[in-house]
């Protein structure tokens, strides 16, 4: 069991884990993501496809060996972290000592004259201790940045903490998405909340390109009848009932009509791509298919814009009845469409916004994961831990060392150089 | 000055700093050529001066744009250049270590002339775009990428060095196998501390922008193939027996795969990150 836990919570085990990883994540940048079957046996041979599927390459990222690796990586650094401790905490505690570095024997002994004292706080060991060892000789001693030590613990703490949100948030994050125009309110499936949209704007900049897309919200808790209102505009999400709230995309709709011998008998707004059924006639129905603000024919004869400003409204749409195709054409803004007895009308052209709905409650864990990471990092590479002793000679000189095991030369170029 | 003069003028600096990265980068190889001292600090001469106006050209192009030079793949490409040349500087005169110029100054002179192909039109920023964390996520990347290309070419020496340690000109300018190995970890230390910022960084704005901090988009999964890459060679390094010659492999690899996370991820897959 012990040599099991050993070879688990090893560094070469950790090295294999972080080599399989590797794989991984090449293996899910080249071949596209979460695609269906036919496409891996169609754009790959045969047997690459069938490897692909059997593998799971097709959802890398969400496979079953995937999260095997992921818990494994985190019983590995659990483990290492916890193997590591004792030693951390007891050098942290006694490690750093005259008597325990003049036992260690690894200092390289350069000669100074006159007093280490200043060469010592030169190289910023501001805290000296002086003392007579066991041998009756002088010494003074100093140590620096001993939180260094600590530096690849935390920085392994921090990734079992990121991994550990990560996966969390990946198993309890819940996603929707609304879309609609101003007035319109919607249900946030499964939620208990409804989403209404109180305003949308675009913003553009004088050449025509969108500065800013900003839509007003009110989320409505149906139980309770609580609402709240905030401003979701792109890189501002708004946060209602703990629930972030983006500003996610945008596309055009349009209020269509159904008129019957001079009076109205339906009205519904409708966003691009969608339908709506003609009450009044069982089987009809009318598709918006696109939609141009500023409609141009092109070259080739088929529709277009000239622009994305609202100045040549123009509609795509299709007919059907009992799902054959009636007919497909471009509705100008005072056109309609007449089939038997009705009249269809597109007007009121505006644009629509996409919110996407989030929640994920382990998004600070993730973030407290990663602010222990770049600390740890921090600790590990720029406090490296150093010692400095220096002990009287019989002649009345001083011989001083140095140690760091991070300094490595660097350090005793330092001490060199401060005492010439 | 209108918008058309401030891209003359960077035209001009931008265009006598590449000439400068360049001459520098002939003198530091004649300088290994012939081995004179002189050379080689005219070398370093032409190094800072072309850094100067290189970083007058991206200044006047952030006043001119108003906002900071690091929004499309030219600005990001003359930046990273910049970057590398930065660091270089840095390791210059912390280490005094001249001959790492020779490695340096090929990758400054190929990530610039890269950017000089690009397009240098100065565009408005779509809405996802204008973010301060996207600005902080690309301004460390700069470091990150920098300090990592100081790190590929001391290890190249490294690597090379093997077999002419008796030689007098690698004895006085290039410093022994051990020196190496630390300055190529001191260098790989600051990407990857500045690269683990990168990710929380784009992480964090990713988040605000599309609402997921992480979703293993090709550019994401590229950065942190980069990032296993170069904690694989810190692990290396610490466990005995692999030190130096292995770890060096790694750190040349690991900027393989930055370039490629850079370049490649950009032109070969498709991602959100493709407009950049
Ligand atoms: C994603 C995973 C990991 C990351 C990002 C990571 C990161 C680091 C970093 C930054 C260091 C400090 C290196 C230096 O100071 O030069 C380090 C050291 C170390 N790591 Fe990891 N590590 C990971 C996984 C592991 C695992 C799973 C083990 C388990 C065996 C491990 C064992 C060690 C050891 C033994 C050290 C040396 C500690 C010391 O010098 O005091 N690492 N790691």
């Amino acid at each position: 069991m012990k040599k099991i836990a050993r070879i688990v919570f090893s560094m070469k085990f950790a090295l294999a884990l972080l080599g399989i990883l590797l794989a991984a994540c090449l293996a899910g940048s080249v071949i596209p993501q979460g695609k269906e079957a036919s496409y891996y046996l169609s754009e790959y041979s045969e047997q690459a496809g069938g490897a692909i599927l059997a593998l799971g390459l097709d959802d890398v990222f969400h496979c079953a060996w995937f999260v095997l690796l992921a818990v494994v990586l985190c019983l590995n650094l659990t483990g290492c972290n916890i193997v590591h401790f004792p030693s951390l905490l007891e050098r942290s505690r006694n490690g750093f000592s005259p008597e325990r570095y003049k036992r260690s024997g690894r200092a390289k002994e350069l000669s100074v004259s006159g007093s280490p004292e200043e060469l010592f706080e030169s190289c910023g060991f501001h805290r000296l201790v002086r003392g007579t060892g066991g041998d009756g000789k002088e010494y003074i001693y100093g140590v620096k940045n001993r939180a260094g030590i600590w530096g690849a613990w935390l920085c392994h703490l921090g990734m079992l903490i990121v991994i550990l949100g990560f996966g969390l948030g990946q198993m309890k994050q819940v996603s929707f998405a609304v879309y609609g125009v101003p007035g319109q309110t919607k249900t946030v499936e499964g939620t208990g909340y409804e989403l209404t949209i109180d305003d949308f704007a675009v913003d553009l900049r004088p050449d025509d390109t969108v500065e800013q897309y900003t839509a007003s919200i009110t989320m409505r808790d149906t139980a309770t009848g609580e609402s709240r209102s905030g401003q979701t505009s792109v890189n501002h999400p708004a946060t209602l009932f703990g629930m972030r709230c983006y500003q996610n995309s945008t596309g055009w709709a349009a209020t269509v009509q159904v008129w019957k011998e001079d009076r109205m008998i339906q009205e519904e707004v409708l966003c691009a791509g969608e339908y709506m059924n003609v009450e009044d006639k069982e089987g009809l129905a009318v598709m918006f298919a696109a939609f141009y603000p500023d409609y141009a024919e092109g070259e080739d004869g088929m529709p277009g814009t000239a622009s994305s400003k609202l100045q040549n409204p123009a509609y795509l749409y299709r007919l059907y009845y009992r799902n054959e195709i009636l007919g497909m054409n471009v509705l100008g803004a005072k056109e309609a469409i007449t089939v038997d007895a009705y009249t269809i009308i597109f007007t009121d052209s505006q644009n629509y916004t996409l919110i996407q709905i989030k929640r994920d409650p382990f998004t600070w864990l993730a973030a407290i994961g990663a602010a222990i990471v770049m600390t740890g990092l921090f600790f590990a590479f720029y406090l490296r831990t150093a010692e400095v002793y220096a002990e009287r000679k019989e002649d009345g000189s001083w011989s001083v060392s140095g140690y760091s095991r991070k300094g490595g030369p660097e350090f005793e170029d330092q001490l060199k150089q401060s005492q010439a | 000055m209108s918008s058309e003069q401030f891209l003359n003028l960077e035209n001009v600096l931008f265009t006598v700093a590449m000439i400068g990265y360049l001459a520098a980068m002939v003198l530091y190889w004649l300088f290994f050529v012939l081995k004179k001292n002189m050379v080689g600090k005219g070398a370093d001469c032409f190094a800072a001066a072309a850094f100067l106006l290189h970083t007058g050209a991206l200044v006047i192009r952030g006043i001119g744009a108003g906002r900071l030079p690091l929004s499309n793949q030219y600005e990001f490409a003359t930046s990273f250049a910049w970057g590398i040349c930065a660091c270089y500087l840095f390791f210059l005169w912390k280490y005094k270590f001249r001959a790492l110029g020779a490695f340096v100054t090929p990758v400054i002179f190929l990530v610039i002339g890269y950017a000089a192909m690009q397009s240098r039109e100065v565009r408005e920023l779509m809405p996802a775009l204008r973010s301060h964390w996207l600005a902080i996520h690309v301004s460390s990347a700069i470091i990150s990428y920098g300090a990592f290309g100081v790190s590929f070419a001391v290890s190249l020496m490294f690597l090379i060095r093997q077999g002419k340690e008796d030689s007098p000109f690698w004895q006085e300018h290039i410093p022994d196998g051990k020196r190496l190995d630390l300055i190529s970890y001191r260098a790989v230390s600051l990407g990857f501390l500045f690269l683990t910022f990168v990710m929380i960084s784009g992480a964090i704005w990713a988040e605000r922008a599309w609402g997921s901090y992480w979703s293993w988009d090709p550019k994401e999964t590229w950065s942190l193939i980069t990032w296993i890459i170069y904690a694989i060679y810190l692990h290396l390094r610490i466990s005995r027996g692999w030190k130096g010659k292995s770890a060096a492999l790694f750190a040349v690899i690991g900027f393989i795969c930055v370039i490629f996370t850079y370049i490649g991820v950009n032109t070969f897959l498709p991602g959100i990150h493709s407009y950049a």
